[in-house]
């Protein structure tokens, strides 16, 4: 079966509808149908996790899932962080802690970070580099963006105790 | 000619850590890479790519494929070829390549991942499915699989017209008088080093969107490159387009460190493709291209002898290096002029026998990655520490003995270049400072009791970027800028920033030097239409670039000065400006905008005829009097006897970069590049069996370094006595995966020095020092 199915799901709030191959990746779905090009595709096998979106709220790479799998599906891309023009806590913790360089792998870090300080809201160094270990960062030896989970959660945790 | 030496302006965001302007889109996912780029009626082209590593071609089919719906060409080599520029020539990377070839393989592939026939279709699925639909007929070929068969005459040539598979004959140049300081040794120390394969590895693959308008016979090329002037230089004489009908630009591109130069055969294919069919067409490399065919580096073996004497003084070197450049014209054979140059490093040598050979093989390209010319840090810092321990020597005494001090008479290197304002000597001592060595070396054997394995190592460095002057330098760097109506000051760069922060960098010097806030300066790279010829690598940035910056917007600071100075009726040596307004020095309430200045200049009658009123200025920098950017690197290490993994417990780097323009760039290069430095010696090798069949063409056989394998890089940073009155900062791109990988094997070296292990190559992973300690086979 090749014929192109109708997919609707919901991405960073808003309903999207396409129709696209059922062997359609997700990445390529969300990147050429949807002109969602903030997500990144580096390795297309898997392991580099530049193309790591949130689906119903777990971090998985969009280059392995495709995008049938994601009907009716609530998506959240790097696109879907900031809102009102402004960017969120974690985006600025990472542009003041000089997190990147290139950019390429960050729409993947950004995710998985999103998703881990959801589930983690203080999670030590150790932690931080397991759960960042399924990302490559080609630029920067990884040090700035450790120092931006760290700040994030910080700030994070500041915030909730002065509320 | 007006006075342009001024007061300095106080510098408000000169070495400050100013946050990136390039972040706000990166984080936003709003960047606009070359896979980005979506054009009405695009096609999607993919090349089939041989299997083999060396054989002829005796048919090539495409006819299947070109009935599958929705394949709009399928093409031959030759078919690709004829759509090319009669005379142009093979493109090598910087100018033709010495041998003859096709874009697209027609008579024989020379590696596995040559291409041998290109699909365009309207999607990159179709076009992938019908490749399989491409039948291929091969003779084939024994292949040359390392440079003992490439220098061996009787090997079946890769390249016909080359007659073998010697691209550089051994050639010999000598520097000082080498038997005499060889007969003085008390001994020679001799080791072959070795350093392999691997790859620079941008996370972004190589790619294109060729545009071709048939109405005004333009060519616009979307791409993902170091230099959009050499792309386009490359692309006109290949396509047979005047220089005025291409047009490169480049948006956001990830890491290349060396890779993406010039043109590559798959983005020349591409746009003969877009011109022949008028359609748009874009080609993204996918990751078992990449680390097949976009190329390699480093594969390099060098034999040492060095003449010491007991006292551990360095009095000479001879080095025979080879280099195995793969199969098509790379950087490979022009490697050694400057590992020659520099193998001295800034150790005080009285001469110098260097050999140099480089043969053809069948495997990827070899390419310039990160500190092309490592190989001679390498070496030298390998030899310090194998004479040191040959001696009974601390390797930090060897290196007392035979590097000097800045406030010494710098001397000269052996191969040429003055040593002045290299500050080696300073890193090594603070270096000593900062490791306490005698308690490190407590704990070491306290450990090794508990069958622990502990070791430390340190390597020195110095890199020309740009070099004093007077030693060849970087040539010149140019740079445009332009006052715009809004008072926003516009900075037209030859940069082509892919990670390095140009965008913020270039602005910061830029509105430190004009008197406008940083937020006022917009940097533009990445037009051929726009900005100046020129490309980013070999650290040129931070001297030649901000260089050109801040000499530019002295410039046309200068000439609205020149300018307010009609329209203020004040002399131009009264005036300044401050904040983005022009005021007459010390009074503020006579400031006007320059928005306002802008203006006014061109209301009739306001500037004596025959002024100047144009607010824009370009002009080239020569490096001034340059110097050299240079450190040492420590690290210290555990080695897992039963397992063979190191684990990096403490990596310390001292670097000199001369005046930093902005901290946190300067320290995010130097750990990417220590990043990449882990990398090479612990995980990663662009495999090839004996037979020159590829093995490494995934992430899982490729292995990068990731958060748990790289350690926390404590950097302390010197600063060299400045040379230049007004442009001090020095490169930092290439330094960390240039002394890294000595560095590292030294610390591995050190802690298995019970094993009685010697280690003579770069790559170091489980398997081979369980190898080298002898608990495998």
């Amino acid at each position: 079966m090749t014929e192109p199915l109708d997919i609707q799901l919901v991405v960073n709030g808003s309903t999207r509808q396409a129709k696209a191959e059922p062997r359609r990746t997700l990445a390529d779905f969300l990147r050429e149908d949807l002109g969602l090009t903030g997500t990144h595709l580096g390795c297309e096998h898997g392991v580099c996790g530049a193309c790591t979106v949130l689906v119903d709220g777990d971090a998985v790479r969009s280059c392995l899932m495709l995008a049938v799998q994601a009907r009716g599906a609530t998506v959240t891309t790097i696109e879907g962080l900031a809102s009102d023009g402004q960017l969120n806590d974690l985006q600025l913790a990472m542009r003041d802690s000089h997190s990147f360089q290139c950019g390429f792998c960050t729409p993947g870090f950004m995710m998985q970070v999103t998703a881990l300080l959801v589930d983690n809201p203080t999670p030590s160094e150790a932690e931080i580099r397991e759960t960042l270990s399924g990302n490559i960062c080609r630029c920067t030896g990884y040090e700035s963006i450790l120092n931006g989970v760290l700040r994030a959660a910080a700030a994070r945790e500041a915030a909730e105790s002065s509320h | 000619m007006a006075d342009t030496t001024t007061q300095p302006i106080a510098q408000r965001f000169v070495g400050e850590s100013v946050k990136r302007s390039e972040d706000v889109r990166i984080l936003t996912g709003t960047g606009s890479y070359v896979d980005d780029i979506q054009l009405p009626g695009m096609l999607h082209a993919a090349f089939l790519r041989s299997p083999l590593a060396h054989a002829r071609i005796l048919s090539v089919d495409v006819s299947a494929a070109r009935q599958l719906p929705g394949v709009v060409v399928a093409m031959t080599g030759e078919d690709v070829q004829g759509l090319l520029a009669p005379s142009a020539p093979s493109p090598g990377i910087f100018g033709p390549a010495p041998v003859k070839f096709t874009i697209v393989a027609t008579d024989k592939v020379r590696l596995v991942g040559d291409p041998i026939a290109v699909v365009v279709a309207e999607s990159r699925y179709l076009a992938e499915d019908a490749l399989q639909l491409v039948e291929v007929e091969y003779d084939e070929l024994v292949p040359v699989a390392n440079t003992d068969q490439a220098l061996d005459p009787t090997s079946t040539p890769i390249f016909e017209d080359l007659g073998s598979n010697v691209i550089s004959a051994p050639t010999t140049n000598t520097f000082g008088d080498v038997a005499a300081v060889f007969a003085k040794a008390d001994r020679v120390v001799r080791a072959t080093l070795r350093q392999h394969r691997h790859q620079n590895v941008p996370m972004e693959c190589r790619g294109v969107v060729a545009d071709y308008n048939p109405d005004t016979k333009a060519l616009t090329v979307h791409g993902s490159n170091q230099g959009v002037g050499i792309a386009k230089m490359v692309m006109s004489a290949q396509l047979g387009l005047p220089a005025d009908k291409v047009r490169v630009l480049c948006g956001d591109i990830c890491g290349s460190f060396g890779l993406k130069i010039g043109a590559a055969r798959e983005e020349i294919a591409a746009c003969a493709l877009s011109k022949a069919r008028g359609r748009p067409v874009r080609w993204i490399e996918d990751r078992n291209e990449h680390l097949s065919s976009s190329g390699h580096a480093r594969e390099e073996t060098l034999e040492a002898e060095a003449a010491v004497t007991d006292d551990g003084d360095i009095l000479g070197l001879k080095v025979r290096m080879v280099v195995d450049t793969g199969a098509y014209p790379g950087m490979g054979g022009m490697i050694g002029s400057i590992v020659q140059g520099m193998l001295p490093g800034p150790y005080s040598l009285g001469a110098l026998e260097f050999e140099f050979a480089a043969g053809v093989t069948n495997k990827a390209t070899y390419v310039a990655y990160r500190g092309p010319w490592a190989a001679e840090t390498f070496c030298r810092e390998r030899m310090v520490d194998i004479i040191a321990k040959e001696l009974g020597l601390d390797p930090v005494e060897v290196r007392r003995r035979n590097i000097r001090y800045q406030g010494d008479n710098p001397g000269t290197m052996i191969t040429g270049r003055s040593l002045v304002g290299a500050t080696a000597r300073e890193s090594v001592e603070k270096m000593a400072e900062l490791v306490d060595l005698a308690a490190f070396r407590a704990r070491q054997a306290e450990a090794r009791e508990e069958g622990r394995y502990l070791g430390i190592g340190m390597a020195t460095y110095i890199e020309a970027a740009p070099g004093p002057r007077g030693g060849g330098g970087m040539g010149n760097e140019t740079m445009r800028m332009r006052l715009e109506a809004d008072g926003t000051l516009t900075v037209f760069t030859a940069q082509m920033p892919h990670g390095q922060s140009h965008e913020t960098t270039l602005a910061q010097v830029a509105a430190d030097e004009f008197g406008v806030p940083f937020e006022k300066v917009r940097v533009v790279a990445g037009d051929s239409d726009q900005v100046p010829f020129g490309f980013t690598g070999g650290s040129r940035a931070a001297t030649m670039a901000g260089g050109a910056s801040l000499h530019t917007a002295r410039e046309l600071r200068q000439k609205v000065l020149d300018i307010s100075s009609h329209l203020l009726e004040a002399s131009a040596d009264d005036l300044e400006i401050v904040d983005g307004r022009v005021a007459v020095k010390g009074v503020p309430v006579t400031a006007k905008p320059l928005a306002d200045i802008v203006a006014s200049a061109s209301e009739p009658g306001r500037l004596p005829e025959g002024l100047d009123a144009t607010f824009e200025v370009a002009r080239s920098y020569d490096g001034g009097e340059g110097g050299w950017s240079g450190g040492t690197h420590c690290a210290i290490v555990e080695v897992d006897a039963e397992t063979g993994l190191v684990a990096i417990e403490r990596y310390f780097v001292v670097e000199d970069c001369g005046k930093m323009i902005n901290p946190a760039v300067v320290e995010g290069q130097v750990r990417g590049g220590v990043a990449q430095g882990i990398g090479a010696v612990l995980l990663e090798r662009s495999a090839y069996d004996d037979n020159a069949q590829f093995l490494a063409g995934t992430f899982m056989d490729y292995l990068l370094p990731t958060m748990t394998e790289v350690p926390r890089i404590e950097i302390h940073h010197l600063e060299t006595i400045p040379l230049d009155p007004d442009v001090n900062f020095r490169g930092v791109g290439e330094g960390g995966m240039i002394v890294a990988p000595p560095t590292i094997c030294n610390a591995i070296e050190d802690a298995l020095a019970p094993f009685g292990v010697e280690v003579r190559e770069q790559h170091l992973p489980p398997l081979r020092i369980l190898e080298l300690i002898g608990a495998i086979d």
